[in-house]
C-alpha cells in the first residue's frame, strides 16, 4: 500500500510539472521559437539529446557494433585469437559509437586522444615494436637446424602476390593493390606497415582483415590441407632437428639482417627489429632487455595497436565496397597461400630421398601468422598419427614465414612507393 | 574482372618479387648449411691433429645430435647428479640462538599474577 500511494505521488507530480510556468503553450514557445539554450531546461534537454549515441545512431553503427560483439564472442568463447580480437573487438566498439564531430573525440579528428594514439598505426610506429617483441619470443633454432625448411615460408608467400594481381584486376591502383596483398602475407603488423606507407585510406579494412584472417586460421587452413595432402603423406615422420649451438644461434640475427636488408632494404624497420629482438634474446647478455621487449613492451603495444585498429573501423570510413572486397580478396590470398605451402612442400619432396621426406602439412605453416598455423599443423599431424608431432617442424617454415612476408613487403615497397 | 587488363608492371612486380622473396630466402639456406660446417671444421682439425690423421676416421662427417639425444644425455646428468651429496662444511655443531632480553619478549608478563590456592 506504501509502495503504490509512492507511485501515485510520483506520476502526480510528473503530471502537474506540465502545468508549471504556462504548461503546453510554454513548451511550444521554447520550442517553436527558438529560446535558445537558456530558453528553458527542456531545450537543455533537447540540445543534450541531440548530442547523445542514441539520437546520432545510424544503421552501419549497430552493423559495426554487432561485428565488435562478435569478435570479442569469438575471442572469449572460441579463443580464436584472444590477444588480438579482444582489444580489436573493443576497439570497434570504441570507434562506433555515434557521436557529433568537432569535439575532438573521433578517432580521425586531429588532436583528439584517440587520434595521437592511432599515430603510431598511422605512421607504422607500432609494427616495428611488435617485430621487435616476436624476435625477442621467437626460437629460431628449428629454423637453423634444417634450413631447407625455410623455402617453404618463400613458396607460401605467393599468397601475396597472387591478391596483388587480383586487387589490380579489380581496378584498384598498383599503390593499393600492393597494401591490398599483404594480407595473404597472414602477418597484421607487416600489412599495417605496409599499408600505412602504400595507401593509409585502406588501413582499416587490410588491418581488420589481415588480423580476422590471422584469428580464423583454425578454421580455413585445415579443409585445404586435407584436400591438398593425401593421407599417406599425412602420416610422413620426420627426424628430430639437430641440436643448434649457442654460435649459430648468435650468427642467425646478425647474418639474417645484414642479408635480408640488404637484398631489400626497405624492409628495414620490420627486419631489424625482428632480428635485434631475437640477439637480445640469444646473445645471453642483455637477458633484461629481451625479457621487456617479449612482455611489457609487446604487450603495451598490442594494445594500443589493437584497440586504434579497432577504433579505426568508424563505419562512415569503413563500411564501402572496397572495405568489402578487401575482405574477399584476403579471405582469398589466404586460401592461396596455405595452398602454395602446400603444393611446394609435396615438390619439395620429390627431389629428397626418402629418410629426409617432409611431411607436407608443415607447408601451410609457411604463411607466418606466427605460432598460429604451426600449432593447427601440430593439430592436424596428431589427428593422423596421434604419434606424429609436427610443431617444432612446422615453426622453421612459420618464421621464415615471417621474414619472407617482412622482405616481400619490403619488396612492393620498392617497387609501389614511387608512384604514391 | 579480367587479367587481360592487368598492365606489365603489375605482372613485372608480381613475378619479380615473387623471385626475389625466393632469392632471398635461398642466400639464407645457403648460408645456413654453411655457417655448422665452417664451425665444426675448426673443431675437427684439432681432432685430427691430436690423434694423428690414420687414427681418426670420421665416417661420418657431420656430426648430428639431435634434441632427444640432448635430453637423454641432459637427463642422465641431472639423474646422476642429484644422487650426490652437495658440497658440506662437515662442522655438525648446534649453534646456540641467543634471544636479548626485551620486556616484549619477556615471559614474566606473560604469567598471570594471582596466587594459586594451596
Amino acid at each position: 500500500m506504501k509502495r503504490f500511494v509512492t507511485l501515485l505521488g510520483v506520476f502526480a507530480i510528473l503530471l502537474s510539472l506540465q502545468f508549471v510556468g504556462g504548461g503546453f503553450e510554454a513548451l511550444g514557445q521554447v520550442v517553436g521559437e527558438g529560446a535558445g539554450f537558456q530558453g528553458g531546461p527542456l531545450d537543455g534537454l533537447m540540445q543534450f539529446w541531440s548530442k547523445t549515441g542514441f539520437y546520432n545512431i545510424e544503421f552501419t553503427n549497430v552493423v559495426m557494433i554487432g561485428v565488435g560483439l562478435f569478435f570479442i564472442f569469438l575471442a572469449i568463447k572460441y579463443d580464436y585469437e584472444p590477444l588480438l580480437l579482444v582489444p580489436i573487438g573493443t576497439g570497434i566498439l570504441i570507434g562506433n559509437v555515434p557521436f557529433v564531430t568537432g569535439n575532438l573525440i573521433g578517432i580521425y579528428e586531429k588532436g583528439s586522444v584517440l587520434n595521437y594514439l592511432y599515430f603510431g598505426v598511422e605512421k607504422g610506429v607500432y609494427p616495428p615494436l611488435i617485430f621487435l617483441g616476436i624476435g625477442a619470443m621467437t626460437d629460431f633454432s628449428s629454423l637453423i637446424s634444417n634450413p631447407k625448411l625455410m623455402i617453404l615460408g618463400a613458396a607460401a608467400q605467393v599468397g601475396i602476390f597472387a591478391t596483388f594481381l587480383g586487387a589490380s584486376a579489380l581496378g584498384f591502383t598498383p599503390a593499393e593493390a600492393g597494401a591490398i596483398g599483404i594480407i595473404g602475407g597472414a602477418d597484421g603488423p607487416t600489412a599495417i606497415f605496409l599499408s600505412s606507407k602504400l595507401s593509409p585510406h585502406l588501413m582499416g579494412a587490410i588491418a581488420i582483415a589481415a588480423y580476422s584472417y590471422m584469428a580464423l586460421v583454425p578454421v580455413i587452413q585445415p579443409p585445404i590441407m586435407r584436400l591438398i595432402i593425401p593421407k599417406k603423406e599425412r602420416l610422413i615422420k620426420m627426424k628430430p632437428p639437430r641440436a643448434v649451438s649457442k654460435t649459430e644461434k648468435i650468427l642467425f640475427p646478425i647474418i639474417g639482417l645484414l642479408l635480408t636488408t640488404f637484398i631489400s632494404p626497405s624492409a628495414l624497420p620490420l627486419l631489424g627489429m625482428l632480428f635485434f629482438g631475437n640477439l637480445l634474446k640469444e646473445s645471453g647478455v642483455t637477458e633484461r632487455l629481451a625479457d621487456t621487449a617479449r612482455n611489457a613492451l609487446i604487450n603495451i603495444i598490442t594494445i594500443l595497436l589493437g584497440v586504434t585498429v579497432g577504433a579505426s573501423t568508424q563505419a562512415d570510413y569503413f563500411l564501402t565496397t572496397d572495405s568489402l572486397k578487401i575482405f574477399g580478396l584476403g579471405a582469398v590470398s589466404f586460401m592461396v597461400a596455405t595452398a602454395g605451402g602446400l603444393l611446394f612442400a609435396r615438390i619439395m619432396n620429390l627431389f629428397l630421398r626418402k629418410e629426409n621426406k617432409i611431411n607436407p602439412l608443415i607447408g601451410a605453416a609457411g604463411v607466418s601468422a606466427v605460432p598460429d598455423s604451426a600449432r593447427v599443423v601440430q593439430h592436424e599431424g596428431l589427428k593422423n598419427d596421434p604419434n606424429n608431432h609436427l610443431l617444432m617442424h612446422a615453426m622453421a617454415p612459420n618464421v621464415s614465414g615471417v621474414i619472407g612476408s617482412a622482405v616481400a613487403a619490403g619488396i612492393l615497397l620498392a617497387f609501389l612507393s614511387q608512384g604514391v | 574482372m579480367s587479367l587481360y587488363f592487368v598492365d606489365s608492371m603489375t605482372w613485372t612486380i608480381t613475378v619479380l618479387g615473387w623471385f626475389i622473396v625466393f632469392v632471398a630466402l635461398v642466400f639464407l639456406i645457403g648460408v645456413f648449411l654453411t655457417v655448422p660446417k665452417i664451425l665444426n671444421w675448426g673443431a675437427n682439425r684439432d681432432l685430427k691433429r691430436k690423434k694423428g690423421a690414420e687414427q681418426v676416421e670420421l665416417k661420418d662427417k657431420k656430426v648430428i645430435l639431435t634434441g632427444e639425444t640432448n635430453a637423454a644425455i641432459a637427463m642422465a646428468l641431472h639423474l646422476y647428479f642429484n644422487e650426490m651429496h652437495d658440497e658440506e662444511s662437515n662442522v655438525i655443531t648446534i649453534k646456540e640462538v641467543k634471544r636479548r632480553y626485551s620486556p616484549w619478549s619477556s615471559k614474566v608478563y606473560g604469567f598471570n599474577n594471582v596466587n594459586f590456592p594451596r
